[in-house]
């Protein structure tokens, strides 16, 4: 890259040459309007909103596409540009439905600021009142065709950064409407519900079904933590008003999915209908019944103390719950362990990060369902295969990946893979708990070169491990201590229990909850602090978002208790 | 000079506008030393004086042929002209109703509606008939000031109004403009 100069609104900049108008315009705190450009999508130069001046160029420049070149003369605010900007937002807001009196975007709209900030105090043009449809086909966003501005964010959200392609534009001019598939309802499309397109509206045309009308930009409070639904750990910034979940937004520039989330992270968690355990309990002729914590913390430390115990955690908490249950058994002399199980080690391969999937020329996947259980890792392979980069697909495979696959292999064919990925220079190796030993073998020719990205179905995964907490059973000890946090433990555990004195300490309740002696509850995910340690390896923090109920105690602060108790 | 001469009347409008007006608070002891309200939907005269008025004020769309003949009315005795609220800048809420035809519209009201029984659609000599769109002030007179708003702050018309006084034209920007309620 070479180093180019050129004056913008009579400024000296230094640029790289490359860089469009607007980068170096932004680098540089000019401020040229957007609306259709957005930092995580590619370019497209459609709304003219970032028209600018260059010397000796014909006719304006969109800033967005247009590259600067040495000795360029750029002005982005001239009273004709004023005049133009103005000029487009009324033919805008000539279209469709824009008034703003009744819509759930009003005071956080990028039109309407665009309208004040180009003095637009009436309307010039007819508007056409003709009716759109609303499409609130799906449960957690609804589609309003009168808002929107087809500057076709959404779309390319749906294919560049989720690589899911449900989203287009349908017939021409003034007549395009967005449309998911072949125009049917989105509710009934291949939509995967990330929500990375409602993310991106500018206008209120993508609308959250939970925060709509729930509060402006100027009402809420944001607090960025870990999301805890798989074990990738995207960065969540969850919006709240008034201590009320309003809706969660991905962070753009936050490692390790950078503002791309899934229906899990983002929705899900949100609606979560299942009962929650808000008081210790203790169970008393036979019954469950609510106690105080001393009670309950005192007949658990007596029952760790007078028996055999054994510790099983969901690794689902955080690293200083598993931290402080592992410390718990050493001192109780019981044997501690963990409930899920764990992917095979490789002895070769470097582990790799997300963004190494991103960089990579060969994507292998064996024995894994990304798309299944830890959705953006299988999101960023889509993105790959998108711009052809091959990926082979070894063992159990998961539909959406094998439209993409190049290879779709049984274990004992991996070697055709590690065949395939000879040659490319930063293949990466995502597997799972099915990865068979044939399979092992097969690809250790790669050797040192290949990423590896072991997807564990633990959500703190990596955290138990560095722990210290194995894959385990139930043992046949007197006393069972299970550590769930919110996550739902296998109802096959339940059959398994046999008479043992079983302390529960868990968020929600389950068939687990039900046949306890002693539950103790453990906060939500938006009441946690603490850390988790994901996939990549890398710690990452989790911040209350709302504070939990006041009956409810930390996991690792309890243990901690029960310790000294023992 | 004498006080300037001020008449308001609002046309298919909720009064919000009147009452951000009313909304100035103390203000209006200020504004009256140097206005004369000659008529307003809030007090006895209704209908602005014979010999005109130096500034007329408008809320609300234009959805009947009443309202039509009162904003041509305004028109005709006004030298400054301001349409104030969403719903006189653009048609506002009004036009929700555009969307659909009249007939569509009075049968939904008064005769589909949940709680209505035996319901029918009025009709009375006295009653005005109905537009086929509701429409914002400028697309039956010309308007001379926007204020958009619903309603327009009170500080908005406080500035708007001083400015007249002043006998500067208020440019609409920053805080003073705003569309729908409080900027949002």
């Amino acid at each position: 890259m070479s180093k180019v100069q050129l004056t913008i609104d009579g400024k000296s900049v230094e640029a790289e040459s490359g860089q469009t108008i607007l980068e170096v315009a932004q680098a540089t705190s000019v401020d040229i309007p957007i609306l259709c450009h957005h930092p995580a999508l590619s370019e497209w130069g459609a709304c003219r909103m970032c028209l600018v001046q260059v010397e000796g160029m014909r006719g304006l420049q969109t800033a967005c596409t247009c590259p600067v070149t040495d000795g360029m003369k750029v002005s982005t605010e001239t009273e004709e540009i004023a005049n133009i900007r103005k000029f487009i937002l009324e033919l805008l807001f000539s279209e469709r439905n824009h008034y703003c009196m009744y819509c759930q975007m009003s005071g956080d709209c990028e039109l309407q600021d665009l309208a004040y900030r180009y003095g637009l105090d009436h309307w010039t043009y007819p508007r056409p009142f003709e009716r759109m449809e609303i499409d609130a086909s799906r449960k957690y966003f609804i589609m309003d065709h009168n808002r929107c501005i087809l500057c076709t964010r959404c779309i390319r959200a749906c294919s560049e950064v989720a690589a899911n392609h449900t989203l287009n534009l349908r017939e021409r001019g003034a007549d395009s409407m967005i449309m998911a598939d072949l125009n049917v309802p989105f509710g009934e499309s291949t939509c995967i519900e990330c929500g990375t397109c409602l993310q991106v509206c500018p206008t209120g045309a993508l609308i959250d079904a939970r925060s709509a009308y729930g509060g402006r930009e100027k009402d809420v409070e944001h607090t960025q933590t870990t999301c805890m639904q798989c074990s990738v750990g995207c960065q969540l910034d969850v919006v709240t008003r008034y201590s009320r979940l309003l809706r969660v937004d991905g962070v753009w520039d936050a490692a390790p999915s950078n503002g791309l989330l899934c229906v899990d992270g983002r929705f899900k968690p949100l609606y979560d209908k299942r009962q929650r355990v808000t008081q210790p309990l203790v169970r008393k002729d036979n019954k469950l019944v609510e106690t105080s914590w001393e009670e309950a913390l005192k007949v658990v430390a007596g029952k760790l103390k007078d028996s055999k115990p054994q510790g099983l955690a969901l690794a689902g908490t955080t690293n200083e719950a598993l931290a402080a249950f592992v410390k718990l058994f050493e001192k109780a002399g019981g044997e501690a362990g963990r409930l899920e199980p764990l992917a095979p080690e490789l002895d070769y391969g470097e582990p790799a990060q997300l963004k190494d999937i991103l960089e990579s020329d060969y994507i292998i996947v064996a024995g894994a369902a990304p798309l299944e259980y830890q959705r953006v890792v299988g999101y960023f392979i889509k993105r790959m295969a998108d711009k052809g980069v091959p990926v082979a697909l070894i063992g159990e495979t998961v539909e959406g990946l094998q439209t993409q696959a190049t290879l779709v292999l049984s274990y004992e064919e991996a070697g055709k893979a590690a065949e395939a990925a000879m040659s490319a220079k930063h293949p990466v190796i995502v597997y799972s708990v099915g990865l068979k030993a044939a399979a092992i073998e097969a690809l250790k020719s790669l050797g040192d070169k290949a990423r590896i990205l072991a997807l564990d179905p633990a959500h703190n995964s990596n955290g138990a491990q560095n722990a210290g907490l194995k894959p385990m059973a139930v043992n046949g000890a007197d006393t069972l201590y299970f550590l769930l946090g919110e996550q739902s433990e296998d109802e096959a555990l339940v059959a398994q229990l046999n008479g043992q004195f079983t302390i529960v300490q868990a968020s929600y309740k389950s068939p687990l909850v039900e046949r306890a002696d002693v539950v103790l509850p453990t906060p939500l995910w938006y009441e946690r602090e603490g850390h988790i340690t994901n996939v990549e390896g890398q710690t990452l923090p989790l911040n209350a978002v709302l504070p939990m109920p006041a009956s409810v105690r930390d996991d690792a602060e309890v243990l901690k208790v029960l310790k000294e108790l023992i | 000079m004498g006080k300037i001469k001020v008449a308001t009347q609002w046309l298919e409008s909720c009064a919000g506008c009147h009452m951000s007006f009313l909304d100035i608070d103390e203000r209006i002891v200020e504004l009256l030393k140097h206005i004369e309200l000659t008529s307003s939907p809030i007090t006895d005269l209704k209908h602005p004086p014979k010999e005109g008025v130096d500034v007329g004020i408008l809320s609300g769309g234009i959805g009947n042929e009443d309202e039509e003949a009162e904003a041509k009315e305004m028109r005709e005795h006004s030298k400054i002209l301001i349409a104030l609220g969403d719903c006189a800048v653009t048609g506002g809420i009004c036009t929700m109703r555009n969307f659909f035809d009249t007939t569509e519209v009075l049968t939904r009201g008064y005769i589909e509606t949940e709680s209505t029984v035996d319901g029918e659609i009025p009709q009375h000599e006295d009653l005005t008939p109905l537009l086929d769109k509701v429409k914002a002030v400028d697309e039956v007179v010309s308007v001379d000031v926007y204020v958009p708003g619903c309603p327009p702050t009170a500080d908005a018309i406080w500035y708007v109004l001083s400015e007249l006084l002043e006998g500067r034209k208020p440019k609409m920007e920053g805080k003073a403009l705003k569309y729908g309620m409080d900027g949002g």
